[in-house]
Formats: C-alpha cells, sequence, structure tokens
C-alpha cells in the first residue's frame, strides 16, 4: 500500500544513501527529525458540525509545491435504537475517500484499495471503546447520535497517515453536539377539549421517573444561542507519528515526516497512535507497514522515541487548536458587537 | 404559512439579500493542489467546487484511446459533507455518473481534442459544498482548470442557472431557490455565443423561456469576465516568477503580450 509513487533502483538506492550518511542529507534540507510545515484551519465545512483541513508541506509563495492536504469534516445524525441501526450511547464511524486528483496514477479499483485501508486504520483506532465519547446519548435505550468522521485526501505528497490523524482529532475537537431536552406527552385523565395533550419538557434525567412505561418521549433542539457542547472526551483524540525505518539493523535510524519519494525508497514504516489524557499516555494503535522486518528488542526504543515525538506534536497542535478556537469564536463576538 | 421564506419579497430581494439578476460573489483560487497541471477551488456563494486537470497524457486503459483525438475522462466526487443531510455517494452512482457525462459533453466542443491524438485529459472534480449551482460551478471550474493546464480550448466555457419565480427571473441560485421554483443552467462560450449545455430539469413555461435564456447568457459575459481576469493574473504571477516578464522597452515576449491583450 506503500508505493504511490514509482522509484526506479537507483534512486531508491540515492535517496536512502544521503538518508543513512552520518550526516543525513534530505531533498529538502532538513534534518531527519524536522516535519515541513504544518497549516491547520478548523471551520471550513460550514455544514458540519465539526471540520479541519491540514496541510502537510505546503511552503510560502503560490508558486511552490503544494504539499500534502486533507479535510476532515464531522456530521452528526440521530438514530434510533429500538428501530434502527442505532447502538444505545452512541456510535463514531469513520471513512477516508481519496480523491483521484490526489493519486493520478492510480487506477480507480487501486484507488478505492487505498481509501479502504485508510479507511481500516482510521475506523479500528477511533471507534475502540477506549475512545468512545459519553454524550453521544439522546435518551438512553432509544436515540443516539451517530457521529460520522469523512475524510478526504485532496492531495498526497508524502506521510498521509499524520495528516490523517491530525484532521481527524481537529474536526473531532472542533465538533459541537447539539444541545437537546427530552419532550414527553401525558395524555391528562380529567382534561377535556384539545387540551388533553400536554407537552412537558424536562431534563433528560427525570424521563426514568415516569410512571408510565408505554409514553411516548422524544426530544427537541434546545433554543439555545450556542451550537452546543464539545464531545466529552477532547483531550484523548490520538495524534499519530510515522517513523520511517532506514533499516532493518538491531538499532534501526528512524526519520520523521517523509516525502513521497522519500516514503517509496524504505522498507517499513511504524504508524504510532498516541493518546494523551490526563489520566495517562496510552498507546492507542501501531502498525508496521512495509515488507521489511525489525528487531523485537528496537521495538521499545523506538516506541519511546516515538512517543517523546507524538508529544510535541500533540502539544503545537493543541496549541494551535486553542488559537484557532479563540480566532473564531473572538471573529464571532466582534461581529456580533457591531449589530 | 406565515414563516415561509420568501423567495422574492415585495422590496425585490431575495432570501439571501441579493437583487434579482445579482450574482453571487465569485471566488477563485488557481494555486498549484498536489501534482496537478492545473487545479482551482472556485466558490459562487456557499458552493465550492475544487477541480484539478492531468494531461494530455497516456491514458491508464489502453482500450480508452481515440486515433484521431484525445479522450475527455471526468471524475466527480461529491464530498459527504457537501450537503445538509449526510450522504455517501459511490464512484459508480448513478447520478453522478451522469453529472460527470453532462459535464464531458459540455467540454467536448470547446476543447480543441484532435491537437492530441491517443491521449486523454483527465479532468477530476471535487464537490466540496453544495447551496444551489453545483452544475454551474463545476463547468466554471473545469473552465478555469483547462486554462491553467494549458489545454488548448476555442473559447472559455460559462455557465450560469436561471429561474424564475412567477415572471420575474433570478440568477444563480441557491439550494433554497434551486427546490422551490422551475430552473435551468447555461453554458456558452463567449466569444462565439455558442451555447455547449442547456439543461432543465423542472417545468417551465414556455413564454418565459427566452427572456431567462437571453438572462443567462449576458450573465455568463459577466463571468467571463471574471474568469479571465483571474486566468490573467495567474498568469502574469507565473511569468514573473519565471522572470522573463518583458521589463525593457523593445524586448517583447511575442506569447505574454498576446495572452496578456485585452482583445
Amino acid at each position: 500500500m506503500s508505493a504511490t509513487v514509482s522509484l526506479s533502483k537507483s534512486e531508491k538506492s540515492y535517496i536512502r544513501t544521503a538518508l543513512g550518511e552520518l550526516s543525513p542529507i534530505r531533498a529538502d534540507g532538513r534534518s531527519l527529525l524536522d516535519y515541513r510545515s504544518i497549516a491547520l484551519e478548523t471551520g471550513v465545512a460550514s455544514l458540519a458540525n465539526g471540520s479541519a483541513r491540514v496541510n502537510i508541506g505546503k511552503t510560502a509563495g503560490e508558486e511552490s509545491g503544494s504539499g500534502t492536504e486533507v479535510i476532515a469534516a464531522v456530521k452528526l445524525e440521530v438514530e434510533g435504537v429500538l428501530e434502527g441501526e442505532g447502538v444505545d450511547g452512541g456510535r463514531l464511524m469513520c471513512t477516508v475517500s481519496c480523491s483521484p486528483a490526489a493519486y493520478p496514477h492510480l487506477s480507480s479499483a487501486a484507488l478505492d484499495d487505498l481509501s479502504y485501508d485508510m479507511t481500516i486504520i482510521l475506523n479500528q483506532c477511533l471507534s475502540h471503546p477506549s475512545l468512545h465519547p459519553k454524550n453521544l446519548v439522546i435518551i438512553p435505550k432509544r436515540r443516539s447520535w451517530l457521529l460520522t468522521l469523512d475524510v478526504i485526501v485532496l492531495s498526497d505528497s508524502g506521510n498521509v497517515y499524520d495528516a490523517l490523524f491530525l484532521a481527524a482529532r481537529s474536526a473531532l475537537c472542533d465538533t459541537k453536539v447539539p444541545k437537546t431536552r427530552s419532550v414527553q406527552y401525558q395524555p391528562k385523565s380529567n382534561a377535556l377539549g384539545e387540551q388533553d395533550v400536554e407537552m412537558s419538557a424536562e431534563a433528560p434525567a427525570s424521563i426514568f421517573s415516569t410512571k408510565e412505561v408505554k409514553s411516548t418521549a422524544d426530544f427537541e433542539l434546545a433554543d439555545y444561542w450556542d451550537e452546543g457542547e464539545p464531545l466529552d472526551i477532547n483531550q484523548e483524540w490520538p495524534v499519530c507519528v510515522t517513523l520511517n525505518l532506514l533499516s532493518a539493523k538491531s538499532l534501526p535510524t528512524y526519520f520523521l515526516d517523509a516525502t513521497s519519494q522519500e516514503e517509496a525508497a524504505i522498507p517499513l514504516r511504524l504508524l504510532l497512535l498516541f493518546s494523551f489524557s490526563p489520566s495517562g499516555t496510552r498507546l492507542q494503535s501501531m502498525r508496521l507497514m512495509g515488507d521489511g522486518e525489525i528487531q523485537l528488542e528496537s521495538m521499545t526504543q523506538l516506541l519511546e522515541s516515538g512517543e517523546n515525538h507524538a508529544r510535541k506534536l500533540f502539544q503545537a497542535l493543541k496549541n494551535k487548536l486553542q488559537e484557532e478556537d479563540f480566532r473564531r469564536n473572538q471573529k464571532a463576538l466582534a461581529r456580533f458587537d457591531l449589530r | 404559512m406565515a414563516s415561509r421564506v420568501e423567495i422574492l419579497n415585495d422590496g425585490g430581494f431575495r432570501s439571501d439579500g441579493r437583487k434579482q439578476y445579482e450574482l453571487r460573489d465569485i471566488i477563485i483560487d488557481l494555486s498549484q493542489q498536489g501534482s496537478a497541471d492545473g487545479s482551482v477551488v472556485l466558490s459562487h456563494g456557499l458552493t465550492q467546487v475544487s477541480a484539478s486537470v492531468f494531461g494530455p497524457r497516456e491514458a491508464k486503459m489502453r482500450s480508452q484511446t481515440l486515433h484521431d483525438r484525445a479522450n475527455i475522462n471526468v471524475e466527480v466526487t461529491i464530498a459527504p459533507f457537501s450537503m445538509g443531510e449526510r450522504r455517501k455517494r459511490s464512484r459508480n452512482d448513478k447520478r453522478v455518473l451522469d453529472f460527470a457525462s453532462t459535464i464531458k459533453a459540455t467540454f467536448e466542443p470547446a476543447i480543441q481534442t484532435s491537437l492530441y491524438p491517443r491521449s486523454q485529459v483527465d479532468i477530476y472534480i471535487n464537490v466540496l459544498q453544495q447551496d444551489g449551482g453545483v452544475l454551474q460551478a463545476c463547468i466554471n471550474a473545469t473552465t478555469l482548470a483547462l486554462a491553467a493546464a494549458g489545454i488548448p480550448l476555442l473559447d472559455f466555457v460559462c455557465a450560469v442557472t436561471g429561474g424564475v419565480q412567477s415572471a420575474s427571473p433570478l440568477l444563480d441560485l441557491t439550494t433554497l431557490e434551486e427546490n422551490d421554483i422551475p430552473h435551468l443552467t447555461v453554458a456558452m462560450m463567449p466569444r462565439t455565443g455558442n451555447i455547449t449545455l442547456l439543461t432543465m430539469e423542472t417545468r417551465l413555461h414556455v413564454d418565459r423561456f427566452e427572456e431567462i435564456f437571453q438572462l443567462a447568457t449576458s450573465a455568463g459575459h459577466v463571468l467571463h469576465r471574471e474568469m479571465k481576469a483571474a486566468i490573467k493574473d495567474r498568469t502574469r504571477t507565473l511569468v514573473a516568477a519565471m522572470s522573463v516578464a518583458p521589463k525593457a522597452v523593445g524586448e517583447k515576449d511575442p506569447v505574454y503580450s498576446e495572452r496578456m491583450d485585452d482583445s
């Protein structure tokens, strides 16, 4: 699944030799552990509940190459637990689709395969029970939110998995779950005329206290100025760091943020997904891709250094998301003041 | 119903505050995307579409090549989050395929395919956001991407939607208006005035047709001006970047001056 660019043997060995030097050389002048510049914007899809666009490697100046670009958007839909496909407590579903413009050399069947591979990696990690938000419930055992995360890969110039998870995390952090209120129709025994049905709006908790089992409970959207509340496990959504392994020696050297050419030249990639919650750091998922192999002893070392890189990335992303939140809310407030 | 949104109120304003013949804001971003030969992100108001053009190049499938001209391949993908209700359309969805073939048919008379026999021009369109006039946005984006890729065109193709709300014609409809009133999409080539596409999926009184058709055609000229300006701007920056812009007097680049000539 790695070969999205085809390189000749000599090109591969050229890149590999340069990377394996004592003072490694990369085509764009970065050191082994440097990322390209990452651009991030949230709120890019106005019809979604949360969205983000991430670009890795777009340099300033209009005429340069365009980097890896990914858009992620979250949409929430209501599902019935009893009648529909819904699950009590809500569901989370992720799909990745690759634009044919990102992989102009692939046939549509190969493109579907690639999209499917990415979908599996994203979905397996994010819809794991350990990452389930608790506020996807609307009415317990009756209605819940289905959270769908759609990611589109617009262009790929390497390191697409890091971009995928950066965008996914940003979109999920940007997501606002609409506030709902349970309503219930209670037939009054002594009422007359058209007043015999009364609508009462209650807090969700009070649903349980009603004596009638048959009463139809539904919900309405609370009329509130805010779009809703964020998902409750925002800090825990994982970040991905791809370690590109140069060789399968006992002490493998690795580098970060590979370009597509570099990706095509190396034998192995190790995807590490870390979640940094207040309760501690968790390794959410890992995957070894490529046709090489690796010594078991070196894994611990790679995991350790991967965690360090992921933590830095996580911190940078957190700062950026706060900045974005500030920018958008500040803007909204300023506009509100003008009226 | 009292709360119903009026398509055209008594003051002559539409639901988004526009006048009858007013077009929405058009934003053209011609910057490079991925490895495409020409690419654009185009927005008509809240409708946003990105188009990338590859080619002329060897066809991915040998069977698709034509011996006397280039084959045009259009692929459209619609982002699941582009609409109010999430809907995932597969690549082989009938409606998407039909949409793509409409665009292909629109550009067949505009692209000089006979210059590139046995090759293929790939046009990949991504619909990112929908608020009415998706076909119009796709066609305009494709024109711009083709021009940016340097594919020889006979002319621009400019598309616009028009509709009629009880005897008063409207231009550049939003989703709200498209759902309510009869509408048509016209794609025209401004220089010759030829029409390359005319579609209508709703019923329209035949007496109203001519008026709205004329209006859409003149709106096409307005769009043409905007699109041409954007292409010129892009060319200018490219030329400046190559630092071959004719600065000295008497040292003129014939191609540059021809492209920049306003005629």
